[in-house]
Order: structure tokens, then sequence, then C-alpha cells
């Protein structure tokens, strides 16, 4: 077949590799590429222990796909490797490969697929939560790690006996990020449910604004209080103070209007989801357009998949925050426009 | 706890913005003697701080073993219950809401405000027939009642 009848899909993440898997199983050869050495995105490099909201374990959902993808002899995985050029008209693109060793190649494709994916928000840019500096204030993306390996401890090897989880931690805050990352109150409630199966005896008090646990995952925050008696207060933590041995937060309990300043041993920061340096990168290399959260803007606000330049299509975290299902959606729902664009002499010829 | 026989308005009186400062936490000793030393009334004053420093939950399982006070730790503080309240509407100290949460969270001081409130319930059970979470909220009230009475 020739280049022009082959996709470039960048990003080997939950939508990248559905993208990936779909077209290699529709025909098309594709050629993946892969900022990291391994794939998966982020569910694997922060070894996400199980996936909201059933807690299913994470590998039953990336295991197919990665393997998919790698047999699939339609399939050229590179990794540890950028788009660093894009040329060339729709439907012949030509692409500039660059290699974190150094090495570089050039090839052609018909279509291209962006998925880029995230980064979890870093904390320490939001200094009033002392995360970088105290020992035991965590991000939830490295408590997926540490529920993973079954071992949670405060950084002395003391159990803790409380925890707190800081909703909306780099996000909904004009300070930081104005948007909701719309899976971290999930993402919490998950690890407060899989913290008190691990340490029993444990009290989780989950600080919120708002429980944004959107469709069926309403059902997780519901057990977590009636099943596992987690604990929930509204307001938002002003200030996180180390003591050394304990973490003094600080806040207002709005339900009773009046401020707190309670001692917990961990402290977990419900991290929000911001545009990763991959997906700049790539908006660069292929002159796509950004929104102002540095996000990238599809032609319609309701039409993720199309990024207004013929040829080139979007799918997952790149476009907007969102969760693994819906990324696996969105991988899948980029394949069939591809599909369409690099088959469309061939189907015009079948329709006559 | 300040002494009950002094007038609210003479306690704290040297205290600056005195308006603002709840009387209840004003703590001035009529008579106290630190080590030979006189610090009764206004040298011995205290004000103690409004601010929440613990959450204990020994009252929420105490009203879950009362009956109708299983269901407690179910609540999120939506508020159907005290929108359908008779009583709340008349009396703005009483708010089951708020009752479930100070219980729940084991908010001493302003339990210690609002106790002699609970018993204002009237049973009608708006509140249950309301709830979104079957809570039963007028369940919860007797049993709040109940275990207020015993802790003391």
């Amino acid at each position: 077949m020739s280049d022009s009848g082959r996709v470039l899909v960048i990003g080997g993440g939950p939508a990248g590799l559905r993208a990936a898997a779909d077209l290699a199983a529709l025909g098309i050869p594709v050629v993946l590429v892969e900022r990291r050495g391994e794939l998966g995105g982020a569910p694997i490099r922060w070894k996400y222990k199980t996936l909201a909201p059933e807690l299913r374990p994470t590998e039953e959902v990336m295991g197919p796909m990665i393997s998919e993808v790698e047999s699939h002899p339609l399939v050229k995985v590179h990794r540890n490797s950028v788009v660093e050029r894009v040329s060339g008209p729709a439907g012949n693109f030509r692409i500039a490969l660059g290699e974190s060793g150094g090495g570089a190649q050039e090839l052609g494709v018909g279509a291209i697929i962006t998925a880029t994916g995230f980064e979890h928000f870093d904390a320490s840019r939001d200094p009033r939560y002392e995360y970088g500096r105290a020992a035991n204030v965590i991000g939830i993306h490295e408590l997926e790690g540490m529920l993973k390996d079954g071992r949670v401890v405060c950084k002395d090897g003391r159990k803790p006996e409380r925890i707190a989880f800081v909703f909306c931690v780099g996000s909904r805050d004009r300070a930081t990020n104005p948007w909701c990352c719309t899976v971290c109150c999930g993402v919490s409630i998950k690890q407060g449910i899989e913290l008190k199966q691990l340490l029993k005896d444990v009290e989780i008090y989950n600080i919120y604004i708002d429980v944004r646990t959107f469709g069926l995952w309403e059902q997780l925050y519901w057990s977590s209080m009636e099943e596992h008696g987690i604990n929930f207060i509204r307001g938002r933590v002003s200030q996180i103070y180390d003591t050394g041995k304990q973490l003094l937060v600080k806040g207002e309990d709005t339900l009773v209007r009046g401020p707190f300043e309670v001692l917990m041993d961990m402290v977990v920061l419900a991290v929000g989801i911001t545009p990763g340096e991959g997906t700049a990168q790539a908006a660069k290399a292929l002159d796509l357009t950004c929104n102002t959260f540095g996000f990238l803007q599809p032609r319609h606000p309701n039409v993720h998949y199309d990024s207004g330049k013929a040829g080139i299509f979007l799918a997952g975290a790149c476009v907007a925050p969102m969760s693994v299902e819906e990324a696996i959606l969105a991988g899948s729902a980029a394949a069939m426009q591809a599909a369409k664009f690099v088959r469309k002499p061939a189907l015009q010829a079948a329709a006559g | 706890m300040a002494d009950a026989k002094q007038k609210p308005e003479e306690k704290g009186r040297f205290i600056v913005e005195r308006q603002y400062v709840d009387d209840r936490r004003i703590n001035e000793p009529k008579k106290l003697d630190a080590g030979g030393m006189d610090v009764s009334g206004r040298w011995g004053l205290l004000i103690e701080p409004r601010t929440i420093t613990s959450f204990d939950h020994t009252l929420m399982r105490d009203v879950q073993r009362e009956a109708g006070g299983k269901f407690i730790h179910r609540c999120f503080q939506c508020g159907n219950c005290t929108a359908a309240c008779p009583t709340a509407e008349e009396h703005p100290e009483f708010n089951p809401r708020y009752f479930i949460h100070v219980v729940r969270m084991g908010y001493q001081a302003e339990l210690e405000r609002v106790r002699q409130y609970v018993y204002l319930c009237a049973s009608c059970g708006r509140c249950t027939e309301t709830c979104p979470r079957e809570v039963d909220p007028a369940g919860v009230m007797a049993a709040i009642g109940t275990a207020v009475r015993k802790a003391r």
C-alpha cells in the first residue's frame, strides 16, 4: 500500500492505542509515535492500580490494547520518538521523526491522529499546599503507584491514621487553572475506598468544593459514604502547615460556617489535568490551534475529533480533560474519521 | 467555662471591638490565683478560639446505635429535610441538615450552642418523605436527641 493509505498516530496512551488498533483491524497501516519509552500513556506511566468507577484493574483495559498494537503486523511503533515537522498536503503528508537518541527519519502518511494526552498538574505551582516540601503531601497520581505496591505509609514509616484528600488542586482556580479536570473527584473517592480496604481503621476526609462524580460515577460517591464511612467536608483548603510530624490542614467547613485547623498524617492532593508538553510540541509541529488553556482546539466545540485541518484528527485528553473510558471512545472515533479520509478514493470508486 | 452568674454585658468589657466576640467564648475567671498572683477578672481573661481543631465521630456512632439513627452517615447535605421542615420555617436554629453535619463531624462547641433546639422536632416526617438518600432525618433527629441526652 502507498504512503497515502497509511495513518500516523501521535501518542501511545488510551486514545492513541485504541485508534491504532482499530485502524490496523480495518487493514490500514499505522505508524504509532510515542515520546516515552513505553506504551500505555498516563495509566501505565503512573501505575494506576484500578480505574473508576468500578475499581477494575487498569491492566484489564490497557493490557489488551497494548498487546494488540504491539503484535499487529500493520502497526509500526516508534518509541522515544517525536514528530518534529509535518509538511505536504493532506493525504500526502511528509513526516520528520526525531528519536531521543539523535536518529531521524522521514516518512509519508495520508492522515494524522493527534492523541498527545495530558500531564497531572504539578502542585508545586501552588505553594499553599507544601507539595515538594512536606514529605507527606503527595498527589493522587503518586498514590496510585503506592496503592498498586500495596504499601501506603508516611515517609518515616508510620501507618497513617488520618488522611485528607484536597480536591481541585490546580483546577477551578484563577491562580493556576480555571477548568475542571472532570475525573479527580471520582479518582480521589476511589482511592479513599482503596485506602480503607488497605489500612482498615484509617479515617478519610475528602475536602471538596463540589463533588463532580458525573454519570454512573455517582455510585462511587454514595458507596464511599454508605459502605466505607468516608467523610466529606465542603470547603477549600487555604493552607497546609508541616508541623514536622503531622500536617495542619486549614480551611473552612462552609456547611457550619466554621474555620478549621485539623491535624492529618497524610494529605493527598487531587491534582488536575493540564495540557502536556507533548501537546504543545505537536501543536507546533502540525500547526494546530490551541485554546487559551493550551488544549488543542477542535473546529467545533462539540465535535472533538475534527481539528479543522483536512486529514488531521484529534483524540483524547489533548482536546479536553477526560476519563480513560472517554479517551478510548475518542480514539475509536478518530480512527473512523481517519479511515474514511484515507479510504476516500477507494470508497468513491466503489460507489461508482 | 465562664461564670454563669456574671452578666454577659460585663464580661470581657475591656476587649477592643467586644461586639465581635461571642459571650460563650469569653473566659473571665471571677477569682483566680496563679501561684500567689491574683489574676482574677480581666487579668485572667481568655478568648477561646472559634476554630474547629478536630473531627470526632464518637457521637455519630452513638446516634447510629439509637433507634432511627442508623443511616445518619448517608447524608450528603442537600438540605431537602430542612426545606421540607415546618419547624425550621419558623425557627432558624432548628435545622435538621445542620444537626446531622454537626453530629457527624463532632463539633462540640457548636452542638453545645444548638442542643436545646434538637427537641423542637414535631415528628411530622416530611423530611423523611423527601430525603433523596433515605437517611430518615426524622428518625435521626430523635436518635440525636437520645444520644445527646445520654452523653450528658
